[in-house]
């Protein structure tokens, strides 16, 4: 049985979008809600707890999602810079790491 | 007369001020924090109606053993009025004394102290919350008051200012009677909220208005939503009181209700996530209101996972015949992109493609900076939202350092003339 991942919603807006699409990453979006596009980064269960342990505003949606929501606006930042640079969603542990 | 709650009558317990002044010469004076304030105002406009005033040991222990007042009467959450033996030996409080309450420095309101006592917290944790957890904000509260409890009836010597924004939503209980009055409606059913509304807050509200219109005719408009935002303690994170009161009056300022179906108010109260027993409390308040049905979604008034999803209802339901307020109780309301629209998922079948979304999702939305589309977001709302951030909450609709810090009060007591 493969690990239960939880996702990161990074909402997409056309600046977001640009810069996704520049490092080749456009195609990975998702759109979720009525046409909202989401870029979906995953944490597994030891990086979910570390993540709500790091940021205490974060909060993860049990009820709903399933998702790890309410990250503030920087570190959020934070992770798509990450994204764009490594040009690979796949960058939770390098991300966490800095912590 | 107005019957409220247990079919009792509604009394403002409100000294004009002539007289009040009179009454409080020579009164021992006692500060009272934010919560009790709310709690005096709760009590004497009758929000919180058959209640006269703090409760006694016999209340409270009938409320948390029997969710009943000492008289039968069912209520859920003990109203207490807290200080510390030292403050009380100080003051040289006894039973059978009037004191004065003072807000802000001044006064406020008159207390007859019938008695003084104490509760063992812990068994009223576990009786209200269901949990002894110091971590529940409930029990948090109740570990956080004083050692004894006051108990005694309140008169209000003087009325509070409320500030603006909040001003034209503070409506106590006879002046809501008179406007439902006035609007023709019949029914009136209750939306509990401390939440800017995305569309799934607005089509519970229209889904509640239809559940509650039934079999009523439809020659004129008989049937209106009642947005009752409860206004009280903050926590970081949260959308700002402001923010709250200014965006659900927006739904029906941009058409998406009207004045002859949905009006906005406020109650001052500090939440205490009682989940169920708190959904008992919200019958009582709103029964006060004049509503004549309340609106009940999923794990009400909860808090993290110590309540079930439907435990709120399942506890109604044992009290149901003593309520004078109908539950109504709704489903989810979610994004169907097949549809291409907002549905019920007591409808919809389009199941693999369900595009769910909760208030945690929209806001983390908004915190990302990023617009959300209107069939999720209305645009006035979220207009509204953050133009209320900018003059109000420091740059943020959601509560901050500088928010709790620096924020408008809701209201003052004002000094007496």
């Amino acid at each position: 049985m493969s690990e239960e991942k939880f996702p990161i919603n990074i909402w997409i807006n056309e600046d977001r979008y640009a810069k996704l699409s520049k490092a080749g990453l456009g195609d990975l979006c998702e759109e979720m809600l009525a046409g909202l596009k989401v870029l979906r980064v995953y944490a597994d269960a030891a990086q979910r707890d570390k993540i709500l342990k790091l940021f205490p505003t974060a909060k993860f949606d049990s009820a709903t999602t399933k998702s790890i929501e309410l990250l503030p606006k920087d570190v959020k930042d934070k992770i798509f810079d990450t994204i764009v640079e490594k040009e690979s969603v796949d960058i939770m542990a390098a991300f966490l790491a800095k912590f | 007369m107005e019957l409220g709650h247990g079919r009792k009558p509604i009394v403002e317990r409100i000294m004009e001020p002539a007289e009040a002044k009179e009454k409080i010469k020579n009164l021992v004076q006692i500060p009272i924090r934010s919560q009790i304030a709310n709690e005096v105002i709760g009590i004497s406009y009758g929000f919180f109606s058959p209640l006269q005033g703090f409760m006694g040991k016999a209340d409270v222990d009938s409320v948390c053993k029997k969710m009943r007042l000492a008289d039968g009467t069912v209520w859920s959450i003990p109203i207490l009025f807290d200080l510390t033996a030292e403050e009380i030996a100080k003051l040289g409080l006894k039973p059978g004394m009037s004191v004065l309450l003072t807000f802000n420095g001044n006064p406020m309101a008159i207390m007859e102290i019938s008695e003084i006592f104490d509760y063992d917290k812990k068994e009223m944790c576990k009786a209200v919350y269901g949990t002894d957890e110091a971590k529940h904000p409930g029990c948090a509260r109740t570990y956080a008051y004083a050692d004894k409890f006051l108990a005694g009836n309140i008169t209000l010597v003087n009325r509070p200012k409320i500030n603006a924004p909040y001003d034209p939503y503070f409506i106590p209980p006879l002046e809501m009677r008179k406007r439902f009055a006035e609007r023709g409606w019949k029914r009136v059913v209750a939306h509990q909220t401390r939440n800017v509304p995305h569309t799934g807050h607005e089509w519970l509200m229209k889904g509640a208005w239809f559940q509650t219109y039934a079999e009523l005719p439809i020659d004129k408009p008989y049937v209106g939503v009642l947005v009752n935002a409860i206004i009280g303690a903050k926590r970081k994170g949260d959308y700002i009181d402001e923010a709250i009161i200014l965006t659900q009056d927006e739904l029906r300022k941009s058409g998406y209700f009207g004045d002859h179906n949905h009006l906005t108010s406020l109650t001052f109260w500090d939440m205490r996530y009682a989940g169920p027993r708190e959904a008992v409390f919200h019958a009582a308040l709103r029964t006060n209101l004049g509503l004549t049905h309340h609106m009940y979604g999923r794990d009400h008034a909860g808090v993290g996972t110590y309540y079930g999803a439907y435990d709120a209802h399942n506890l109604l339901a044992t009290v149901k015949d003593e309520l004078d307020i109908v539950p109504v109780y709704s489903m989810n309301w979610l994004f169907c992109p097949h549809c291409g629209e907002i549905t019920s998922e007591g409808l919809c079948n389009h199941k693999s493609e369900w595009q769910k979304f909760s208030g945690t999702v929209v806001r983390s939305i908004v915190v990302d900076g990023v617009k959300p589309p209107r069939l999720i977001y209305r645009p006035e709302v979220f207009d509204v939202m953050m133009e209320c951030g900018e003059k109000y909450g420091f740059g943020s609709p959601f509560v901050t350092d500088d928010y709790l810090e620096k924020r408008i009060p809701v209201f003052e007591i004002p000094p007496m003339k």
